[in-house]
C-alpha cells in the first residue's frame, strides 16, 4: 500500500438526491486515485458508485448511504464500496440480479452490471428492512 | 413603573451605543450598522408597546419580523456570514441588559420577568433570522443551477442540416430533460437531418445516462433526424459493455471528427480539397 494510503479513511456519503451521487462519485475517484488504481479501474468504480447511488435515490424509500473504505489486506490493496438503505428491500434478489430487470422503465437495475464491474460483490436484502450491497475492487 | 417598551425607548441611544460596541468587538460593525440597528430597535419598541402578548408570532410583531427577514435575506445576498447576522440580533440582549437592570433593580421579580420577555423575543427573532438567511442562500443556489442548465447545453448548426450539441458535466434527470428539449428544438428549427451529441465532457456514462441518450435518439428519429453519439472514452466503452447496456440501436463514433464524417456520409456529402 502506498504511504499515503495509510492516512486514507472511510468516507460516508448520505445519498438522497441526484447531486449526492456526483459527490459520492468524486469521492470514489479521489480515493481510487490515492490508492493507485488505473484510470480504467477508477472509471469502473465511479460507474459502480453511480449505479448504486442511482438505486438509492430512485428506489430506496429515504435514500441511503454510500461508504467507501480502503482495504488493507496483507500483500494487496483494495477498496470497498458499500451501499445501504432502509427500505423497501428487494423481495426477489435473484430476479433483480437478472439483466434488463427494472422497476421504473430503466435499462436494468444496474445491479448485475455493478457485479461485473467490481471484483467482489455481495447483496443482502430483506423486504421492509433494507438492502445492503458490498462490492470490492482490488488493485 | 415603566413598561419594557418605555425603558428601551428611554435608553435607546445608550443601548444602540453599547450594541455597536459589542458588534465592533466581534469585528462586525460597519457604516451601515447604526441606522440598521436603530431601525430594528425602534420597530421592537413599537411592537412591545402594543397591548398584545410579547410573542413574535402576534400580529403586532408582524412589522418587526417582516423587517428582520428582509435584513437577514439582504445580508445573505450581500455575502455576510450567518454568524455575523446572528450576532447582530443577539447583541441586543446584552446591550439592553444594563438599561433593564437600572430601571427595574427595585423590583427583582419584574426585572426577571422583563428580562425574560426580551430574551424570548430576541431568541425568536434570531431563529427567524437564521431561517431567512438559509432561504436566501438556497434561492441563490437554485438560481445558479438554473443558470448553469441554460449555459451548459448549447446547440450549434455546424453544416447544412447538421446540428451538434456538446455535453459537458453530469447528466441528471433535470439536465436530461433540458438536453432532450434543446435537441428536439434545434432539430426542428434547423430542419436538421443529422444531430451529433458529443459526450466527451460527461464524467461517467452509467445505465441511467445511457437510458437518457437512447430516449433522445428515439425522439429525434420521430422528427426524422438521425443522432450520432460521439466521444465515448475507451473506459466508458469497456464499462458500458460490462453493464450490458445495448447501444446497438444507437449510431456511435469514438471521436467528434469521426461523427462528423458519418454525418456527411449520411447526407451523401463529401469535403474535397480544391483543385
Amino acid at each position: 500500500m502506498p504511504d499515503s494510503a495509510h492516512k486514507l479513511r472511510q468516507i460516508e456519503i448520505v445519498v438522497t438526491r441526484e447531486v449526492d451521487i456526483s459527490h459520492a462519485r468524486q469521492a470514489a475517484l479521489a480515493l481510487a486515485q490515492a490508492l493507485g488504481f488505473s484510470r480504467a479501474a477508477a472509471y469502473r468504480l465511479a460507474t459502480a458508485v453511480s449505479e448504486l447511488g442511482t438505486n438509492l435515490v430512485f428506489h430506496a424509500t429515504h435514500g441511503g448511504i454510500i461508504s467507501l473504505s480502503p482495504l488493507d489486506a496483507p500483500g494487496r490493496v483494495g477498496l470497498e464500496l458499500v451501499a445501504s438503505d432502509d427500505g423497501p428491500g428487494i423481495a426477489d434478489i435473484d430476479h433483480a440480479m437478472c439483466d434488463g430487470v427494472s422497476e421504473n422503465g430503466g435499462l436494468g437495475s444496474g445491479l448485475p452490471g455493478t457485479r461485473r464491474l467490481m471484483d467482489e460483490f455481495e447483496i443482502s436484502s430483506s423486504p421492509g428492512i433494507g438492502t445492503r450491497v458490498v462490492a470490492r475492487l482490488w488493485l | 413603573m415603566k413598561t419594557l417598551s418605555d425603558v428601551l425607548s428611554l435608553h435607546k441611544d445608550k443601548i444602540i451605543a453599547a450594541w455597536i460596541d459589542r458588534l465592533a468587538e466581534a469585528g462586525d460593525g460597519d457604516s451601515e450598522t447604526e441606522p440598521m440597528i436603530r431601525e430594528l430597535l425602534e420597530r421592537l419598541i413599537r411592537a412591545l408597546k402594543s397591548d398584545g402578548p410579547p410573542d413574535i408570532k402576534a400580529p403586532t410583531f408582524h412589522d418587526l419580523t417582516k423587517h428582520m427577514i428582509e435584513v437577514s435575506a439582504s445580508r445573505a445576498r450581500e455575502g455576510y456570514s450567518p454568524s455575523s447576522t446572528g450576532r447582530l440580533i443577539l447583541g441586543l440582549k446584552a446591550a439592553a441588559d444594563s438599561a433593564i437592570a437600572a430601571e427595574y433593580s427595585a423590583d427583582p421579580d419584574r426585572w426577571r420577568r422583563e428580562s425574560a420577555t426580551l430574551s424570548e423575543v430576541i431568541d425568536g427573532l434570531s431563529i427567524l433570522t437564521f431561517e431567512a438567511f438559509m432561504r436566501a442562500r438556497e434561492e441563490i443556489i437554485t438560481r445558479q443551477s438554473d443558470a448553469m442548465l441554460e449555459i451548459s447545453t448549447p446547440s450549434l448548426l455546424i453544416w447544412d442540416e447538421v446540428v451538434m450539441m456538446p455535453l459537458v458535466g453530469v447528466i441528471d434527470t433535470a439536465r436530461a430533460q433540458h438536453i432532450m428539449e434543446e435537441m428536439l428544438n434545434a432539430i426542428s428549427r434547423e430542419q436538421a437531418r443529422v444531430a451529433i451529441l458529443d459526450v466527451t465532457g460527461v464524467p461517467v456514462i452509467d445505465t441511467r445516462v445511457a437510458l437518457h441518450l437512447t430516449n433522445v435518439v428515439s425522439a429525434a428519429r420521430m422528427l426524422g433526424a438521425e443522432i450520432i453519439v460521439t466521444g465515448f472514452s475507451p473506459e466508458a466503452a469497456q464499462t458500458l459493455v460490462k453493464l450490458d447496456v445495448d447501444l446497438r440501436t444507437m449510431r456511435t463514433r469514438g471521436t467528434l471528427r469521426a461523427g462528423f464524417a458519418e454525418a456527411l456520409r449520411l447526407l451523401q456529402c463529401q469535403i474535397r480539397p480544391i483543385g
